[in-house]
């Protein structure tokens, strides 16, 4: 074998060899997401804890992990099904901006409270704050600590 | 990250099935593909139809045919394009040596070896290392255990006859001429100036000179036959060399019958009313003694052995061969008779006993060689860049035991040597050389002239080479076969020296 | 937090736009990715220039400079939008856009030319400017598109406009190679089919999400049987059924088998109900009993599959080539530039570009290459399927489970025609494949997924309702 052939070989086989390596480092970015994920299931934003439910849909003292953007309502389709007579399908939504919580009502029937008092359309919220949606309320907490 | 909090969603769960699903039939793809580009992929690289063997057949010279003398027997030329076609040393080694052509595929050594002469074959190493290779190419040579001499003589001794010789040497299974006539020019089918016409008229001439009679031509054995049954008899205790039968003497004049068969000979002035044992019935071609032995030894036994010998399935060969029968098996009879009469006619090679020339050399090959029957080669070494292959003999089965060949090897003697045989096999005997044989002379029942048969072996107390000559519809065994025979044993014999 | 309203003062965000400022950030694993790309691309590109030319340098270096100058700009692109999107699938595509690249520019470059001012361009630069408007429509995709409701709001309309599409190249369309029927604007033919099943698939994602629990919970049944509702099933399979037939009529195998597949697959993704798949199966297997019986062409195509070498060099001559291929290629393959040894100056494989480029590959690049081609583009369906897990809501999780099939079942169907594990049909492996239309669409849907992977993406808005939501949200105090 000649020594331009040689360098040929190393070449071709250079090549196939990136491809793979693109594929393990593919493959190790997907594997440190799963990691991730499974490390800290829920978001690491925060936690809505069922303080009380009469109808017992979602249960007392339940926690919930929150995303930067959760639903909550009757409807099946929420982040957070919420069953109680006197919430409404789409009740409220819970955001997380900038560096604070935010509660907004969406035109429910019976109105959100937070801390007791019915907001108009957007309210921020604290750690400690309860909200409630109908009958349920559900107090804001810290995120577990990774 | 499933949004937790909602009632129903196993949505996420069958998402995973589905990708379970298609991580399967990818799975399965790899498979396809290392299917595909690992296992069969020496094979599919010698397609004729990959277009880059077509384009190698173009370049690369092909290897060349050696026979046992040195002789090469084939040759790369060059047309006005500038591209490869063969050539070959002369129309006798047609049959053996084939062709190999771009229009019109390959035959016969051409074909069984084309893998190694085109050079894309080898062991699986030197494949892998070929790619690695500049020239990736390399077409082996095959060293050919037949002499060129002998095969043109034998190809001159049938002359005008349509017929076929098969010569070799029944210790070591090397075949030293594999001739069949009318033969043919092979270059003028692969030369691309010629190749159409030559080939329309081959197809087309009614002697079918593209037919290999020696290893594909079956024919009725006739009387050539009885040494297989002499073999089977032997073999299986039906008889011993002493034999004779009481109801041979008178039958030789009425005929003897079987279930209302008359079988008939001609031989009843000679012995009158002698009874016959092997020898003396191998001598004159007793048909009634071969036929009672027959029966004695049963359907069964007699295929049996015949199986032993290499009938009933192509024999392992470089070269294609048809198989040879002694019964077409249709019969419910032990061994695949119908009844006795055909096994009786069957002993001296009459019924429905097919054979080709090629399978009777392996029968005198085996009485030659003490009862062993050598495996049949023509290819002895492959040679190329990196050194050669030897091809060596092997046995291909133990027939008889060396007692027994020895008693068949006598009664051959006595029929080309003795006062009455040499009436049946003249001009077979090689002079100075203790020579055995049978003649044989097939009927064909009406349908024109009967074969003419000889199968031998000289010389008889250590064989060095075996024959078998067929002549096609040429009479009497004696008159044509037989001497044929003769002066090509004599000329191996002149040669081995 | 009363009502009193007051001017609002300037804000940081204009609210419209979604979660906050839109600012750069960092993709740092996007970076990486991409440039293992670059690296791995100019390594193929000096392996192709030594097996065409017979020197170590990059061939035709100008192609590549730009494609990877473009994969550059769109990374910039991706950045600067400061979207959380996924960091995976531009480097994937981008990979496999750069090895279509150097099989386009290996290929003989007669096999497609495109006259444009006065100048020829022959296949590997075609390729090139659809590789780049493909690259430019997923990115902005991705980075624009941030909301769904277009999709989600107006399936019937857009199952609608699939139908009329069919029918319009039924109609309009001509003739390729006496299966494919395309439409031609100008000099560009396109294969509205590619299109078709995008459409499709945002309708039945809509329709399945919409209608999923009565799917799942209610039955009726028939005998031993439990289906869903027939009037909830009707719509979904009609819609099917129409596709299907056109597109049978218009021979374009592939594609039928294509949504047949993705349909069940979505179906079962959105109910888990396994018996539906299974009568779906049955279904399948009974309706291409019935065309091969009738159609001839459709048994041709099924005795063709099961022994092409029973006509090497008539009807059975594709697809031996193509195995003779992967068989000249081995493990490793035979090098870029180096295999396809050809017959009267033409490479062995009909269509080589546009249906068998695995084979090709698999020749020059081996086995090891051919599986890893198989990997990227089980990463990109990975990447779909994972977005889909992680969706907000059922209508983003099948629109993007069904993305992620299209792309994936479509190179299964091509590469097992490739390999002789499916019958062959006209379906282009995306990505690799020389064509136009099926590049731009397969751009859209990794531009979709894009933009469905923005992990702060907008929610959903209430199917009924209140709609201008995001209008009333002003935050009173800052914290």
């Amino acid at each position: 074998m000649d020594a331009p052939l040689l360098m040929v070989w190393v070449v071709r086989l250079l090549f196939l060899a990136l491809l793979y390596f693109f594929l393990a480092r593919v493959v190790r970015s997907l594997l440190t997401d799963l990691r991730a994920a499974a490390r800290q299931p829920g978001a690491s934003l925060g936690r809505l804890i069922v303080v009380e439910s009469p109808g017992g849909d979602p249960e007392a003292g339940r926690s919930f992990d929150l995303d930067a953007i959760t639903t909550l309502g009757r409807d099946v389709n929420n982040a957070i099904v919420v069953e109680d007579p006197f919430a409404s399908a789409e009740h409220a939504v819970l955001t997380y901006r900038g560096r604070g919580w935010y509660v907004e009502d969406l035109g429910s029937t019976n109105g959100t409270f937070v801390n007791g008092r019915a907001i108009a359309s957007v309210a921020p919220l604290g750690f400690g704050d309860e909200v409630s949606i109908g009958q349920v309320r559900m107090r804001l907490e810290r995120a577990r600590s990774a | 990250m499933l949004v937790t909090g909602t009632r129903k969603r196993p949505l996420g769960r069958t998402i995973v099935h589905v990708a379970i699903v298609l991580a399967l039939a990818f799975g399965v793809l790899a498979g396809a593909g290392g299917y595909w580009a690992v296992v069969r992929s020496s094979e599919l690289s010698n397609s004729p139809y990959d277009p880059a063997v077509i384009a190698a057949s173009r370049r690369v010279p092909r290897g060349d045919m050696i026979d046992r003398d040195g002789n090469v027997l084939t040759h790369n030329e060059k047309d006005p394009n500038g591209e490869l076609y063969r050539s070959y040393s002369g129309d006798e080694i047609s049959h053996v040596v084939g062709y190999a052509s771009p229009r019109y595929g390959r035959v016969g050594l051409e074909l069984a070896y084309d893998a190694e002469l085109s050079g894309l074959a080898g062991d699986p190493f030197s494949e892998a290392l070929r790619k690695f290779g500049t020239n990736p190419y390399d077409p082996k040579d095959l060293h050919l255990s037949m002499s060129w001499d002998l095969q043109r003589a034998a190809v001159n001794a049938l002359g005008s006859h349509r017929g076929a010789v098969v010569m070799l040497d029944p210790r070591n299974g090397e075949v030293l001429a594999l001739a069949s006539t009318p033969t043919y020019d092979a270059s003028a089918i692969t030369n691309p100036a010629t190749a159409d016409r030559a080939f329309q008229a081959l197809r087309d001439d009614p002697a079918q000179p593209l037919l290999p009679r020696a290893t594909l031509g079956r024919y009725v054995p006739g009387s050539v036959f009885k040494i297989v049954t002499a073999i089977a008899g032997l073999g299986s205790r039906a008889i011993t060399p002493d034999t004779t039968y009481k109801a041979q003497p008178p039958a030789e004049k009425d005929g003897l019958l079987v279930e209302g068969f008359r079988i008939r000979d001609g031989h009843h002035p000679e012995t009158g009313n002698e009874q016959l044992d092997l020898t003396s019935a191998t001598e004159v071609s007793c048909n009634i003694w071969y036929a009672l032995t027959g029966l004695q030894t049963g359907g069964e036994q007699l295929v049996g052995y015949a199986d032993r010998l290499g009938f009933d399935s192509p024999i392992p060969f470089d070269l294609p061969t048809a198989a040879s029968q002694v019964t077409n098996g249709s019969g419910s009879a032990p061994g695949g008779f119908v009844d006795d009469v055909e096994l009786a006619n069957a002993a001296y090679g009459q019924a429905e006993t097919f054979v080709t020339p090629f399978q009777m050399a392996l029968v005198a090959s085996t009485i030659a060689n003490g009862g062993d029957l050598m495996k049949p080669r023509i290819v002895t070494s492959i040679s190329g860049r990196n050194g050669s292959r030897e091809i060596g003999a092997s046995t291909m089965a133990h027939v008889l035991a060396p007692s027994d060949a020895a008693s068949i090897n006598r009664a051959m003697v006595q029929a080309v040597e003795g006062p009455l045989g040499q009436q049946f096999t003249t001009g077979a005997k090689v002079p100075g050389v203790t020579t055995a044989g049978k003649s044989g002379t097939a009927e064909l029942g009406g349908r024109g002239e009967p074969h003419s048969w000889f199968i031998g072996f000289a010389p008889a107390e250590s064989p060095t080479v075996a024959i078998a000559v067929l002549v096609e519809q040429a009479g009497r065994g004696a008159e044509v076969a037989a001497p044929i025979a003769g002066r090509l044993m004599a000329q191996a014999l002149e040669t081995q020296r | 937090m009363t009502g009193a309203s007051r001017p609002a003062a300037p804000r940081p965000v204009e609210l419209p736009r979604i979660l906050g400022d839109i600012h750069p950030r960092p993709r740092w694993t996007e970076t990486r990715l991409l440039l293992i790309v670059g690296v791995a691309l100019i390594v193929g590109s000096i392996s192709l220039g030594a097996g065409l030319t017979g020197r170590l340098a990059p061939y035709e270096p100008t192609l590549l400079v730009i494609y990877l100058l473009t994969l550059a700009g769109a990374h910039v692109a991706n950045v600067l939008a400061g979207r959380r999107s996924d960091e995976v699938l531009l480097p994937v595509v981008g990979l496999l856009g750069g090895i279509s690249l150097l099989l386009m520019q290996r290929l003989p470059q007669d096999l497609v030319t495109i006259n444009v001012a006065g100048s020829t361009l022959g296949l590997g630069a075609v390729q090139l400017i659809w590789l780049v408007l493909a690259i430019i429509v997923a990115t902005t995709l991705g980075i624009v598109v941030r909301s769904d409701s277009w999709l989600r709001q107006y399936k019937y309309t857009w199952a609608a406009a699939g139908i009329g599409l069919l029918l319009l190249t039924f109609v309009f369309g001509t003739d390729v190679a006496g299966q494919r029927l395309s439409l031609r604007i100008g000099p560009f033919a396109g294969q509205p089919s590619e299109l078709l099943k995008v459409i499709l698939v945002v309708f039945l994602a809509g329709y399945l999400s919409e209608n999923r629990p009565m799917l799942i919970e209610q039955d009726t049944r028939i005998g031993p049987i439990r289906l869903p509702p027939l009037p909830y099933l009707a719509p979904m399979v009609a819609m099917w059924a129409i596709a299907l037939l056109i597109v049978v009529i218009q021979r374009d195998l592939g594609a039928a088998l294509l949504f047949f597949a993705v349909f069940l697959a979505l179906v079962y993704a959105a109910t888990g109900r396994i018996s539906l798949v299974v009568i779906g199966a049955i279904l399948f297997f009974a309706g291409s009993a019935l065309m091969a019986n009738i159609f001839p062409h459709v048994r041709d195509r099924i005795d063709i599959w099961l022994d092409p070498f029973a006509d090497p060099l008539g009807s059975g001559y594709q697809i031996v080539q193509s195995l003779l291929a992967f068989a000249r290629g081995g493990l490793i393959g035979v090098g870029l530039g180096q295999g396809l040894p050809t017959v009267g100056g033409r490479p062995p494989i009909p269509e080589v570009h546009t249906d068998f480029p695995l084979a090709a590959l698999g020749e020059e690049l081996g086995l090891v290459g051919v599986i890893a081609i198989l990997g990227l583009f089980f990463v990109v369906i990975e990447r779909g399927l994972r977005i889909g897990a992680a969706a907000a809501d059922d209508f983003r999780a099948i629109l993007a489970t069904g993305l992620a099939l299209v792309i994936g079942v479509q190179a299964f169907i091509i590469a097992a025609g490739n390999l002789k594990v499916l019958p062959l049909t006209g379906v282009t492996l995306p990505f690799i494949s020389y064509g136009g239309s099926s590049l731009l669409v397969n751009a859209l849907v990794v531009g979709l997924l894009l933009a469905l992977s923005d992990r702060g993406v907008e929610p959903p808005p209430p199917p009924t309702g209140v709609r201008r939501w995001r209008d009333r949200l002003r935050p009173r105090r800052a914290r």
